[in-house]
């Protein structure tokens, strides 16, 4: 490869110590900011989980009270979305790959980056300290009005739940301006768009979606408060179903916001460990933006019951069905991105394996339930919530953790024991599908979620059990990786390039240098690194 | 899926079986192939360089052009299922089971074709539905509704506070109840018992919000009927303790009360019930002395006597009212 020689920045010698961190606009440094605290909250809203689980593990359970029990689903599903799988993928994967990936040496605004951390971070800890002194919402993730509004909600928990999401809203936006100025302006000479990797498209479609419907989330949330606080009436009792567009205007594209950078992780993980290129990569590109627009235009399917005007279920009925399809392109082309390959079965692609094998499930049964009169049945049951964890934990942890076994000895220099990280997998892997395959069994025998105990004889105590059993198998999952993240100290080195790797990253130092590249690379292909091993360079 | 009991029902099953038909061959065929992929691709030896496909145009054509028309088959059986569906269906169809909010055209179009055999004012509050028959005998009900056996009911729903959900998985489709709309439900179910809960999230009793519906062939429905316009004057007997234990753990009750030592767990209200006889007031109002005559007198009607309470008018009868005083003046 050839490469254009820049002298190094005046940056080069990086801050040392906490003030290092605290003042850093390095967006490595921020990356693995975004990334420790959004697994600080990952590990805290699992724990979360737990409660949930020993609660309804048997009928009628009494560990905790109606009250307790609805802020901790409250807590869990805000933390996992907002402050776990949000900042996780596209602040810290994103922040700290997307400009390595793309042969530049930050971000387009390093300053503002460091803002939308520190905004999100003090969004998370205004939530959970509040949680944990005892000030807590208990309206649910969702928060329809009118139950959220002072006549129902009267305590300070929920407005300090609006304060939280709106500052972490505000720092997923601008984060969101970031990625798009710095794709757009920063790549590499030579990166054209079909050179652009799979994953930064993936984040590109993904802060599209954020810079355009975090803000209306944020409208609608700074329109509770204030109703709450100041006497507005953008809620008021005839007015339920408004809250509900404006939040599902954000919260379904959400759900794409927080799988197409899994999907961007699986498309770089599986030609890697396949020794191929990606199947059809302009499909996939294809594919990943018209989920991005076609995710815009779905939001109604989850008010299908919600009394919404019947003319116009029939179309987002369509859209949500249709949006199955360039999903199946992808599900396909990643198939037979390791057709004919040579599979190497480290901890990454085990990981893809169980982004493909469940994620596929939880692509079905969204269409199964975006038939209307079949969601007139399955709507809020547990059903559902055996769906969106098919998506949200099969596809993005899933997604998460295969980027972090990938990426780790990119970012730390060390690599993660390949043992630990097969026995982290299985039991994950199996836990998984024992905590969430029985709730689609739990919401066809008539289920709802969010109830805090059941009576017995209804025939839901044989899978809430098991489901119970699962989840504490993924906690200790989870407890191998942290085993295996604090073995990382006296690991063996990674070096450059320890996979066979395509993209810029793989270039430069593990961990990178603050400057990132001392040449900057110029792209002659969508697999740089491929085409340098085959000429005999390696890095 | 629960058995379906009525006809829309019964189209809900059917239409989910079908597409778990196309669900089912996708999903093993995706497993299928990540399994073959899984043996057949591993590496064998760390030289191994495969061939570089980079893609294929046919291929690529098959998988969006199979599952875009596997779709359009299922949103087409969908819409089928939809129109066949009365609220939304044409005159022929028979009325059992529909549901419209804002739908005028279908609700003429339900009342046109079949009449309304008994219409029932339906209030969800938080955390029980309360049933208000017709007919000026002020009969009404909590919890459980009681109907007659394959006639067109209609239920119209509102609610006091904030959404709730109207769901019997086994008489068809799901509606909310929202502030300032009525919802509108129709069925028409054999006789039999089924259960059903609030399935909008509304509060620390949510888990509690049982809709139970009792459908009893039209002969012992009238003989309820009868029974009920009477007890709403009179007192059959005395308070009988052990009954109103039943009514209480089977009823709304306790999704706000605790009794220590009972599934009664609620904690909306301020002071448990376990040793409510030796309370000197009730519900904490001053002048209201904890006797027979008082507690019943709050059954009837709490927010008459501290108007704001949380407890609701939970439309008990004289005799439920007499059993649940027996019942809790014998909680020392």
């Amino acid at each position: 490869m050839a490469s254009i020689s820049i002298p190094a920045s005046a940056r080069d010698q990086a801050t040392r110590g906490l003030l290092g961190w605290l003042a850093t606009v390095d967006h490595k440094k921020i990356g693995l900011l975004y990334m420790v605290m959004a697994f600080v909250f990952f590990v805290m809203s699992g724990v979360l989980a737990l409660f949930i689980r020993v609660q309804l593990a048997v009928p009628n359970n009494t560990v905790l009270d109606p009250q307790t029990y609805n802020q901790i689903f409250t807590m869990h599903g805000t933390g996992m979305i907002f402050l776990f799988t949000i900042p996780m993928l596209v602040g810290g994967f994103g922040n700290y790959f997307v400009p390595l990936m793309i042969g530049a040496r930050d971000v387009a605004f390093p300053r503002l980056n460091a803002f939308s951390f520190w905004i999100t971070l003090g969004g998370g800890l205004v939530m959970s300290l509040a949680f944990v002194l005892g000030t807590r919402s208990d309206a649910s993730w969702v928060a329809y009005v009118p139950y959220s509004t002072r006549q129902f909600s009267p305590t300070m928990g929920m407005d300090i739940w609006l304060i939280g999401l709106i500052l972490a809203g505000i720092g997923s936006t601008l984060g969101a301006v970031n990625f798009l100025v710095t794709v757009y302006t920063m790549r590499a000479p030579g990166m054209t768009a079909w050179r652009i990797p799979m994953f930064v498209w993936a984040m590109v479609t993904t802060a599209g979606m954020v810079l355009l419907a975090t803000p209306v989330l944020t409208a609608a949330l700074i329109m509770l408060t204030t109703d709450r606080n100041f006497g507005t009436q953008f809620f008021n009792q005839n007015n339920a179903r408004l809250w509900q567009h404006m939040f599902w205007f954000y919260s379904h594209p959400a759900v794409y916001i927080m799988i197409l950078p899994a999907m961007g992780i699986i498309s770089e993980v599986l030609p890697v460990f396949s020794r191929k290129p990606l199947f059809g990569l302009k499909a996939v590109v294809i594919s990943t933006v018209l989920i991005g627009l076609l995710g815009f235009t779905t939001w109604v399917h989850h008010m299908f019951v919600s009394g919404v005007d019947p003319t116009i279920e029939r179309f987002f009925m369509f859209t949500t069905m249709v949006i199955a399809v360039p999903t199946g392109v992808k599900m396909f082309n990643w198939i037979f991105t390791m057709w004919g390959g040579s599979l190497s079965f480290k901890t990454p692609l085990l990981m893809c394996f169980g982004f493909l094998a469940t994620f596929v499930i939880g692509g079905i049964t969204g269409v199964i339930q975006g038939a209307i009169p079949v969601d007139q049945y399955l709507h809020n049951s547990y059903w559902v919530v055996a769906h969106f964890h098919y998506v949200l934990f099969g596809g993005s942890v899933f997604g998460i953790f295969a980027g972090l076994y990938y990426w780790v000895p990119k970012m730390v220099g060390r690599m993660l024991d390949d043992r630990l990280g097969k026995i982290h997998f299985w039991l994950m892997l199996i836990g998984f599908n024992l905590t969430f395959f029985p709730m689609h069994a739990l919401g066809l025998l008539g289920m709802p979620r969010r109830i805090a105990t059941y009576d017995a004889g209804r025939g839901w105590e044989t899978g809430n059990l098991i489901a119970t059993i699962g989840a504490f198998m993924i906690a200790i999952s989870v407890l191998v990786f942290i085993f295996n993240c604090l073995k990382l100290r006296t690991a063996p080195k990674a070096g450059n390039d320890p996979w066979e790797g395509n993209t810029l990253e793989w270039m430069t130092s593990s961990p990178p240098p603050e400057y990132n590249f001392r040449h900057i690379p110029v792209v002659e292909s969508d697999r740089p690194l491929f085409d340098d091993r085959m000429r005999g360079l390696d890095h | 899926m629960l058995p379906p009991a009525t006809h829309d029902a019964q189209l809900i099953y059917d239409l989910y079986n079908l597409i778990l038909v196309f669900a089912v061959i996708t999903f093993v065929l995706v497993e299928a192939l990540l399994i073959y992929s899984a043996i057949k691709f591993r590496r064998r030896n760390s030289d191994e360089m495969p061939k570089q496909v980079h893609g294929s145009r046919t291929l690529e054509l098959l998988w969006t052009i199979v599952p875009a028309l596997v779709v359009a088959v299922i949103f087409g059986f969908t819409v089928d299922t939809m129109s066949r569906m009365t609220a939304r269906g044409s005159l022929s169809n028979p009325v059992t089971h529909v549901h419209a909010v804002g739908d005028r055209e279908a609700w003429r179009r339900v009342e046109n074709a079949q009449p309304v055999d008994l219409a029932i004012r339906v209030t969800g509050a938080q955390w029980v539905w309360l049933y208000a028959y017709p007919g000026g005998d002020n009969v009404t009900a909590s919890e459980t509704l009681i109907v007659p056996a394959n006639k067109n009911i209609r239920l119209d729903m509102e609610t006091a506070d904030v959404i709730h959900a109207w769901w019997m998985p086994e008489l068809g489709p799901m509606l909310y109840v929202n502030p300032g709309e009525v919802s509108h439900v129709w069925f028409n179910a054999p006789a039999g018992n089924y259960i059903g809960q609030c399935n909008v999230y509304c509060g620390v009793g949510h888990a509690r919000m049982l809709s139970k519906v009792q459908v009893l062939p039209e002969a012992e429905y009238d003989e309820w009927y009868a029974q009920q316009a009477a007890a709403n004057s009179a007192v059959v007997e005395p308070g009988n303790a052990e009954r109103g234990m039943q009514a209480f753990m089977n009823g709304a009750c306790i999704a706000c009360h605790s009794i220590e030592g009972t599934k009664a767990q609620g904690k909306v209200a301020p002071r448990p019930l376990t040793n409510f006889a030796s309370y000197p007031t009730i519900a904490q109002v001053d002048g209201l002395t904890n006797n027979a005559e008082n507690v019943a007198k709050w059954l009837k009607d709490p927010q008459a006597l501290k108007p704001g309470t949380a407890m609701p008018n939970l439309n008990l009868k004289a005799q439920e009212i007499a059993d649940l005083a027996a019942y809790l003046e014998t909680l020392k």
